[in-house]
This record gives C-alpha cells, structure tokens and sequence, in this order.
C-alpha cells in the first residue's frame, strides 16, 4: 500500500479555511477514494499487503519503544546504554545471568541442594526429567513449615509460558521468572534474584557472574554482596544494550501489569526508577511481554485509562518514527485514531513521565482548530519536508478535492488555521507527546466502513471543540522536544536523536521545525516524509524481518492460513482487526477501541517470541565465527561454487535438506545458542521454530541459486522440453477427457486467478510458504467445483480436476517449484493437508508429463512409478537422527599465490581426511601444476603454521571453533618457501594445536 | 492423552462411496468441529482409543484406473488402509483384491488393512455375498465390516475397528519387545495370501 498511500494525501491548497470538518470531509473523499481503489484490484492488494502489516505493526509495536533500533547489532553506542548502566531491569539481569539460574540439566535433589543455603525466594529453573518439565524451584521462607524448597511446574502451551495454576502467561521463561520477581502471583511469596545479581551495577558484574554458571552458587560471588567490577572482555552479541533495553520494556509493562493486577507487588516497584516502558520492540520481534488473558487486558484497559490522557508525557521513539515510515502517507485526520491509540498504549507504558495534565478526550484531538501556533517554524519547515509530500499529493490533488484541510503542510502557509493545533500547548507542558502516528492505510480503510452515521457523528464530534489539549502530538514535534528540550528523559531524547541522524534524510528538517511553535498543521509533512522514506530504512535496518514479513504476508496473509502447523495465522487476523478497528478509533466508544487495539496488540506480541528466535538464529548463521555460522556459510559458499556437483535437481534438494535436518539437531543438541532455545519456545514449538530459521539461513540465500540449478536440469534432461509439449497437448483437452465428472470446471477467469497464484507461490522460498499457497489454490478449486451443489467432492473428483487446472494454467516452471516443495517440506508436514495436496499436485503433473504415453497406456510408466515410489521410502527414511558428522564436512581453503592474490574454495573434506589428502585435492581444484611445492597452511592472525601431511584440517578446525576465545583463521594453500616440503609435525609457533 | 496421528488411506473403484464414508465419519456425532479443511478428499478426525487419541489423517484417492500409478505416493507411510467396494458391483469387489495384492507387495509392511462392502443399504441388488468377502477378509486376516455411508450404518465401527489394531505405543523400552509382539498378531494383515 506504501505506493498508494502517497495520492492519499490532502490537496495542499488547503490552507486557510477550513475547519476541521473541511478535513474531515476531506479525509472521507480519499479515503473513499482509496478503498475504491483498492477494491478494484484485488491482486494488487495482496501485493501489497506486507505493507499493510507493517504499518500496522509497526503502530502497534512501535509504540512502545523507546530505545531505538539500534539495529541489529551493536547499539551501545547510544545513551540507551548509559541508562542501561545505571540501571537495569530485572529482566535484563535475568536474561543476563541466566547460566546461573537456568539450570535445565540440574537434577531435583541438585537443585534442593543449591537452594538450601539461599535466602528464600531465591530459586532456579530446571528440567524435570520424569515430568519432562521445565520446573521453577523455590527456596521457602525458614518457619514454614514442611519442604524448604517448593517447585513449580511450568506449562507450556503453544505460545507461551505460564505456572500451573496461574493464568498469567508469558512469552519466554524470562518474562515469567522477571513476572515473579515482582509479583507472587500463585506463588507463596516473590522470587527473589541472588544478591550479587540485584545489586550488580554494571554489565560487566553481571557477565561476571553469569560466567560461573552454576559455579555460581557455590562461590564467593554468591554470598558477597557484591563485588568491584573486573575487567571483562567486550559485551556479548547477547547481552546487547538493545536487547537489554527490550526487556526493560518488557519489564515496565509487567511492572504495570503487576501494579493493576496484583496486590502483592511491592509498591516501589510501580514507580520504578527505570522508565518502565511499555514498548514493543520496534520490529515486533521481541515485543511482547506478557500476554494474559482478559483479564489482563481488563487492567490494561484501566491503566490506559488514566494515564493516558495525558498526552505529552509519551517520550519519543524510534518506534514511532519507524511508525512514521512504514505507515503510508494518508491524512492526518484519519490516522489520528491509531495515533491515538498509540498514544494510550505508550503512555501506559511509560509511566514514568507522569502527565501533568488533564486528559483531553481521547478522540478527536488533533482535529479541532487550535489557535494558531507560531508562524515562523512552520514557514520554515516547511520547505525542507515538503517537497517530497507535496510532489506526491499533487497529482492527486490536481483532481478536483476540495481544499485540503489546513492542517496539512502542504499549503504551507504558515500560520494558518489549520496550524493551530493544540499542539503547542501541549508541547510545551510536557514531556514529548506520544507518537506522531503516521497516516496509515489501515485507518483509511477503517475510516472508509463506517456508515455515514457514524461519519456524521464523528464530523459532529469533530467540530468540538477540544476541552482539552490534544493528546497526540505530531511526530515532529516529539522529535523535537528529545533533541532539544531537557526536559525530556535524556535517554530517550539521545536516542532519538542517534536515530534520526542515522537513520532518515529528513532529520534535518526535523529538527529544524523543531521551534516552539510547532503546530500540529506541520506534522504531517514530517510525516510524509518518512513515510518516503520508508522503503530505505526498512530495508536498511529491518533487512530481515522485512522480508521475512513480506514472505509471510504473502503466503499467509489472506485466507487460509495453513494450519499444517497448527499455527494459527496470528498475522492475517491481527491484520484484520487492525485495519477494521485502528483507524477508527476517533469514532468507535473509546473503550471498545481501546479493547481492540489491546487485542491485536497481544496477537502480535505472540508472533514474537518465535520470531525472536529465528531471528536469533538467524543472527548466528551469518556469524562466521560462531560454529554454526560457519557450518552454514561454508555450506552455503559450497552450495553456490559447487552447483554442478550434483547427479539431479533432487540429489540436490536431498542434500540440501538433509542439512537442513541435521542443522536443526545440532541447534538443538549444542549449547551455541544462548540463551537456550527452550527458555524462549515451548517445547512443542521447538521443532517448527528451528525448521523457520533453516529456512531462513539457508534456502533463502540460496534461493535462487537452486531454481536455476533445477532448471538447468530439467533442461538439460529433456524433461522441460517434454512436460511443454505434453502440457500444450493437454491444454486443449476438455476436463471430461482428463477425466472430471459432474464438478464444474473453473472458467479462465478463474485459471488467471489461479495462474497468478502460482506466481506468487514461486516467489517464496520457505517450502511451507509454497505450500500454504498451494493450498489456496486446491481451495478454489473445491470452491468452483462445489459451486453450491452442497456435495462432498473426493479425490475421484478433485484429482481430474487439479489435473485439468494445471494444464490449463500451462506453467511448466511450476515442476520445479512442486519438486522443492516436495523435496524440502518438514517431513513433519508430509501426513498433512499440505503433504496430501502436494502429493496431488505432484501426482497431476506427473500424469501431465507422461500425457502422451498416458493416453496410449492409460497408466504411468513404470518409470514414473519407482520414482514416487523411491521418493515415498526417501522422505520417510530421512527422519531418523542424523549425525553432526554429515555437515561438518566443508573446509573453506584459499590459494595464495604470489602474483594473484587469494581465491578460496570450498571443499568437502571428511573429518578424517589428512592434510596431505587435502592438499591434493586443493591442487586438483586449483590446477596446480607443481603441488609437490605446495603445502596447507593454517593462518590464525598474523602467525602461520604448517599443517604436517598426518594432521586433520577438520579437527583443527573444531578445536579451533571450540576455542572460548575465537580467533578468525583461514586454511590457505600456498607455494612453501623454502622447499621443505617434509616438515614432520605442525610447527609450534605459539599455539600448538596438536590435535592427534 | 497424547495424539497420535495416524494416517489412513483409502483405496477402491470410483463410485463405490470412498468418500462418503469418509464423510460421515467425519461429520457425524463427536467433535463437530470438523478440522476445516479444503476439500473431502482429505479430512481428519480425532477419537479416542484407550490411553490415546488416534487422530486420522483421512487420505482419499483416486479411484479411477488411470489414477491407479499414483496410489503408492498416497498409501506410503500409511498405519491403515481401508479398501472399499460396493456390494452391488462385483468389479468392485474385483479391484478390491487387486488392491490387496498391491499393498502386499508395495505397501507398508505393517499396514493394518480393512475391507468395506459399502452401499449395504441397497442389500436387494447385491452382487458380492456376504460370506465371500468376509472369507476373503480373513483369509488375508483383515478387518472385515459391511457399511452404509448412506445411512450411518458401521462407519463408526469401521475405525474402530482400525484404533484397536494399532499397536500402542511402546512406552517404556522394557515392555516394548511384548507389545510389539502381541501387537503384531491381530494384525497380520494383508500379508502372504491371495
């Protein structure tokens, strides 16, 4: 929708005049426009809903925080990690420590014996083995009676995290243990964190501790109160400020949480001196707190209530610039309601700026015509953020809209009434206001299914004046307020600004408008301009999740949502309520809004902690210097320079696949992943969790690097030639001759739905993602063939007709993608819908491809015939464990040659493999003439060494990852100096890696 | 109770009711929360069986001849295969043993099998005795039920049927050699005859 979203904009003649209602009115007319425009083309549509989502998203989410994207990886650089220095969250120090607390393989009566000498409330998380629990032990207080230690099973449902007992969930095991820190809940009284850890003042006191591990409990550390920091070696990806600043969040919301719902919590802690944000993290991945249930969000609701209100106290975020980009550009009027909404969210989640003021209605702030604001900043703002925004309106705007309601920049005039704008009034009282929502799509849609009633009554209610100063204020505003004001929570403010320099063009003009005088009339502009900008920075900084998204949303978006994997599409609904309720918020009772937007809220929050994972993971595949990062890249690099070693399109799906699989074991089995996967996702969930991350490190990357190999090899087998021919051939067939019987066959209408379908099925590379869209096709087909008649069609009915379908739409590249699909699906998924209709699909094409000999036959050739057979006996052999053995196989080796420099290779080498066999197989691959003056060297650094013809790269290079300290070191072969060929043993030269 | 999912295929001429019995096993009585699928050709359902629950995994085929290649594809890795014929067509009852003969020799080597003689509502012009498919049925020790899809009749009894021939699960290791074999003797299946 970004696209769209530009004409949205209002007409700049605007100016003068108008009231709110003008812009109101205005408002109504594009937006009716746009959902015209919308519903014209469906397709598009669907395009472009990834869009959607992330404006949505990103309304949601964005709202809560605070401390900026730093982006992936390192964010120290910003004040968010001073504050985080001076104070930090229990959740951080929890996630932080968590070797010392999380102790899954430690048994019942280990975990009693740890305890016992705790203070009580002190306590670990372990994994029953019996129970096959994770189990949350707690030291009890000295007089009570009976067991000193009390334990608590924890309940793992799909999403989340919960006690026994208790209908408090939580997205991972850190929220929940941070959740009883501070309030008892169903437990005797609150957990209490060990000394050392609560009072630890800085990262590194923590990472101290968190280094002994269940050492910990047996140490000094653990019966000192605290000791004098030590110096300690750089941060860990980990423990990343970002991070830390997420849970902070976190935190602050449960604190919230806890203060509405929970009398047992200590009462300091709702005040906590930490600002306790409520915020998702901007790329939802890490948002969510704690999910609960109603009951939860009926004291959510309240909080919001009064806090609320006041408007100003929002600090600034990323968030909500990010909210600002991904939103398209729409009229400020209409988004105004999730700004609202945003609003509350936020506020709630800080509260830490208490509001000074009086609650202004909620609803329809913005639009009421406030007293002019000062000229001068406008004027000049304006200049700077228009241009894009208004270059973008104009077109639009050349059709005949009535003048824009002043309020939009684009007139630019100054002190236009439109201008006037409560904002400054609220500006300068408080604290930033709460987001500068950006215009977007979904509110327009919103905006647009209302019934004139209700349009008539929200004009009605425009037209008030506002009793009291309108909560939201424009995003520019905000950012103003951080940069310049003190006043505003320094963090925050820093962050801001870090964010805006780094991240958007327009940041000048920003900052610029930022006088005093701001008037809401500028907002949009500001706004506009992000939103152009959108497309970069998402890209830039979201990199991954966007697409990721985008892949989702494609397949998964609109109907069905596959439920191979019992996973609800949380995307698809929350969307819907989204769009159906955020815009709308000016005029839905503000409760209701207020419910709604909770509802999708937590919809999203529960996406995240799965995509918190894989995007962990994810993280680790491109870290070459992790063990996994390196199996992957190597065997990525391998994939990419050895295409042609593969027999067929399906030796090489196989092996691709079968290291996917003994990838997700190895995740599993191996403690590289930290915190431990099981603190993070259910069980249950653990598997398809891991498979998404496979997914996502590897056959994205090599996405198109296996569709032109399997090309290339249907081509080259004749078999593309063969299947365009038969497929032309059955093209003309009528369904009666493919064998239909009765069911009505899709028109071509529907074919070039399907067709397009299709297209969009190619695009994904996760093998589910194809799957699901399959899926929607196989659906339509029924639906067609259905068509009213009320009976149940089986397979005799559907196989035909699938048959007839795939002719019709004649897509010989569709052979490929169902063989991928096939091939690389979770064996999991095989028994399943998505398993049988595939298997269909799979089935039809073949009957296409053998079309001529069919028809001669009337039966496939026994050719075909062992094929499904062999494939049947492969994909269910495949399950059992694979070995890690398999994929450790690649070594990474470069030539060094004088003259040219380096070129590297990937080889697969066995892990009994000698360097002397190595070598001859490097002179093979690298053509050298004269190997014997060649030898395998091992470079760590600046030191060199090398390698004894009886050595094993392999296991050097094992002991060299398992190293605590990595070093990056290559294998590179070169031209030996001085000729020596037989140097007997590795030479030592500081390290001595005698691995034998 | 854990789930266990089984998968079931079935196999038969077109036309002799395959999917209709699917259909009102799935729809009748218990959950009426059908699992919202595509299409009748595949649907699930959920019962209990002692200590677990079998959750079928219903996979339709193709009935007609030209389909009849692709049937490896969808009975692979199948826990039960149900064979319908229609007691009023005797080709029916033919193709039957021919499907019979298939699984014996591609299929599944502990697939548990089940005959159907659907359509038992119309018993006054039947083509296939009674005696003579059931003599068939236990010749090859499989599970033997006349149904009517038509009118609910033994369409609950038939997966019954099948839930009491799948093994249990082998819970701890140290039972696991008995249950196998107890197991393993009701359900000889379609092996070594015809």
């Amino acid at each position: 929708m970004a696209s769209s979203s530009l004409p949205g904009n209002p007409p700049s003649g605007l100016t003068d005049r108008s009231g709110s209602f003008f812009k109101l009115i205005d408002t109504f007319a594009l937006e009716i426009g746009e959902l015209k425009r919308e519903m014209v083309q469906t397709s598009p549509t669907v395009d472009k809903e990834p869009m959607d989502l992330q404006g949505l998203e990103s309304e949601v989410s964005g709202v809560y925080l605070q401390s900026l994207h730093c982006g992936g990886a390192g964010g120290e650089r910003d004040s968010g990690y001073d504050s985080l220095r001076r104070r930090m969250s229990v959740l951080d120090r929890l996630t932080q420590t968590h070797p010392v607390w999380l102790l899954l393989a430690v048994s019942e009566e280990e975990a009693s014996r740890i305890l016992i000498k705790q203070p009580p409330g002190v306590f670990l998380v372990r994994k029953s083995a019996a129970l096959q629990r994770k189990i949350l032990s707690v030291r009890l207080k000295e007089d009570q009676s009976g067991t000193p230690i009390s334990h608590f099973p924890v309940r793992e449902s799909q999403y989340t995290f919960s006690l026994e007992e208790s209908g408090i969930s939580f997205a991972d095991l850190f929220r929940l243990v941070a959740f009883y820190c501070i309030s008892r809940d169903v437990l005797p009284f609150t957990l209490k964190v060990p000394e050392a850890i609560a009072s630890a003042k800085t990262q590194k006191e923590l990472e101290e501790v968190s280094q002994l591990g269940a050492g910990f409990w047996d140490s000094a550390l653990c019966s000192q109160r605290r000791t004098s920091p030590r110096s300690c070696r750089p941060l860990s990806r980990t423990l990343s400020p970002q991070r830390t600043n997420r849970n902070r969040e976190v935190e602050g919301s449960q604190q919230r949480l806890t203060g509405a719902h929970c009398d047992s919590a200590p009462p300091t802690l709702r005040s906590c001196a930490t600002p306790p944000s409520f915020h998702l993290e901007r790329r939802h991945s890490s948002g969510p707190l704690c999910f609960v249930n109603p009951l939860f969000l009926q004291t959510h609701r309240h909080h919001h209530r009064c806090e609320d209100d006041p408007p100003t106290n929002a600090v600034k975020s990323d968030n909500d610039l990010e909210n600002a980009e991904k939103s398209s550009v729409k009229p400020l009027s209409s988004s105004q309601g999730s700004e609202q909404h945003v609003n509350k969210i936020k506020l709630n989640g800080k509260s830490r700026d208490p509001p000074p003021r009086p609650p202004p209605p909620r609803s329809m702030p913005r639009r009421r015509p406030a007293p002019p604001p000062p000229g001068p900043p406008v004027a000049t703002t304006r200049p700077k953020s228009m241009p894009e925004a208004v270059a973008a309106t104009r077109q639009q705007q050349s059709s005949s809209r009535r003048p824009a309601p002043a309020r939009l920049l684009m007139g630019g005039k100054p002190s236009s009434p439109s201008i006037t704008a409560s904002s400054p009034i609220s500006v300068p009282s408080n604290p930033p206001p709460p987001r500068p929502k950006k215009p977007d799509l979904e509110a327009h849609r919103c905006h647009i299914a209302l019934d004139d009633e209700t349009i008539a009554k929200a004009l009605s209610r425009a037209k008030f004046p506002p009793c009291q100063p309108p909560p939201a204020v424009p995003a520019d505003v905000l950012l103003k307020n951080n940069a310049g004001s003190p006043s505003t929570p320094k963090e925050r403010g820093h962050q801001r600004l870090s964010d805006m320099s780094m991240s958007t063009s327009s940041s000048d003009s920003l900052e610029y408008s930022q006088s005093p005088g701001f008037s809401l009339g500028l907002a949009p502009s500001p706004s506009r301009h992000l939103n152009h900008q959108d497309p970069v920075e998402d890209s830039s900084d979201d990199d991954e999740d966007g697409d990721e998204d985008e892949d989702e949303d494609y397949g998964v978006s609109l109907e069905t949502d596959l439920e191979m994997r019992h996973r609800p599409s949380f995307k698809a609904r929350r969307r819907r309520v989204g769009v159906s309720l955020s815009g709308g918020s000016f005029i839905l009772p503000r409760a209701l809004k207020g419910r709604f937007r909770k509802v999708s809220g937590m919809l999203s929050s529960l996406m995240t902690p799965e995509r918190r994972a894989v995007k962990r993971i994810a993280e680790l595949s491109r870290d070459k210097s992790s063990y996994f990062g390196s199996l992957v890249q190597d065997y990525i690099s391998f994939v990419q320079e050895n295409r042609g070693c593969h027999t067929s399109g399906m030796d090489f799906l196989q092996t691709l696949r079968q290291f996917m699989t003994q990838m997700k074991a190895y995740l599993r089995q191996s403690s590289e992943l930290d915190p431990p996967i099981e603190s993070l996702i259910p069980e249950d969930q653990i598997d398809q969790v891991l498979e998404k991350a496979m997914h996502k490190c590897v056959l994205k990357p090599l996405k198109s690097v296996i569709e032109v190999a399997l090309h290339d090899f249907q081509v080259s087998s004749g078999g593309l030639q063969q299947l365009r021919e038969n497929l032309a051939l059955a093209k003309t067939k009528r369904p009666q001759e493919l064998g239909v019987d009765g069911a009505v066959p899709p028109d071509p209408l529907a074919i070039e739905k399907i067709r397009h379908k299709f297209l969009n099925m190619r695009k994904m590379y996760s093998p589910e993602k194809k799957v699901s869209l399959l899926l929607r096709v196989c659906k339509l087909i029924y639906t067609i063939m259905q068509d009213n008649s009320g009976r149940m069609y089986g397979a005799d009915d559907f196989l035909p007709m699938l048959t007839y379908v795939l002719a019709q739409c004649d897509m010989p590249q569709l052979d490929t993608d169902i063989q991928y699909m096939m091939e690389l699906l979770d064996p999991s998924l095989l028994q399943g819908e998505g398993g049988y209709y595939l298997t269909s699909a799979y089935g039809a094409m073949a009957l296409i491809k053998n079309f001529q000999e069919e028809q001669a036959a009337r039966v496939l050739s026994s050719e075909a015939r062992n094929t499904l057979h062999q494939w049947h006996r492969r994909r269910t052999t495949q399950r059992s464990a694979p070995t890690v053995d398999d994929f450790q196989n690649y070594l990474r080796v470069a030539l060094q040659e004088v003259n040219t420099g380096c070129t590297a290779k990937t080889l697969i080498v066995q892990p009994y493999t000698t360097t002397e066999e190595v070598c001859s197989l490097c002179a093979y691959k690298f053509k050298i003439p004269d190997p014997d003056t060649y030898a395998l060297f091992l470079v760590i650094e600046e030191t060199s060494q090398q390698l004894a013809p009886d050595t094993h790269p392999q296991r050097i290079k094992a002991e060299l990852h398992s190293r605590p300290c990595a070093h990056i070191f290559h294998f590179v072969y070169r031209r030996v100096p001085n000729l020596n060929l037989c140097i007997p043993a590795i030479m030592h030269n500081g390290n001595s890696l005698q691995v034998e | 109770m854990a789930i266990r999912e089984l998968k079931v295929c079935l196999l038969g001429d077109t036309g002799v009711g395959k999917s209709s019995i699917v259909c009102r096993f799935v729809q009748d009585r218990f959950e009426h929360n059908i699992s919202p699928t595509i299409g009748a050709s595949f649907l699930t359902k959920t019962v209990p069986s002692g200590n677990e629950l079998h959750k079928f995994l219903i996979w339709d085929t193709a009935g007609q001849e030209r389909f009849h290649s692709l049937a490896p594809m969808y009975y692979r890795g199948s826990a039960a295969a149900v064979i319908v014929y229609d007691i009023t067509k005797l080709d029916s009852f033919q193709t039957l043993k021919k499907w019979v003969k298939e699984l014996k020799e591609h299929g599944p080597e502990d697939i548990v099998v089940a005959i159907a003689g659907n359509k038992n509502d119309l018993g006054d012009i039947r083509e296939v005795p009674m005696k003579e498919a059931k003599e068939f049925a236990e010749s090859i020790a499989a599970i033997f039920i006349e149904t009517s899809a038509r009118n609910a009749v033994n369409v609950e009894e038939l997966f019954q049927k099948i839930s009491k021939q799948i093994p249990p699960l082998e819970s701890p290791e140290t039972e696991s050699d008995e249950s196998f074999k107890l197991s393993r003797q009701p359900a000889p299946s379609a092996r070594r005859c015809c």
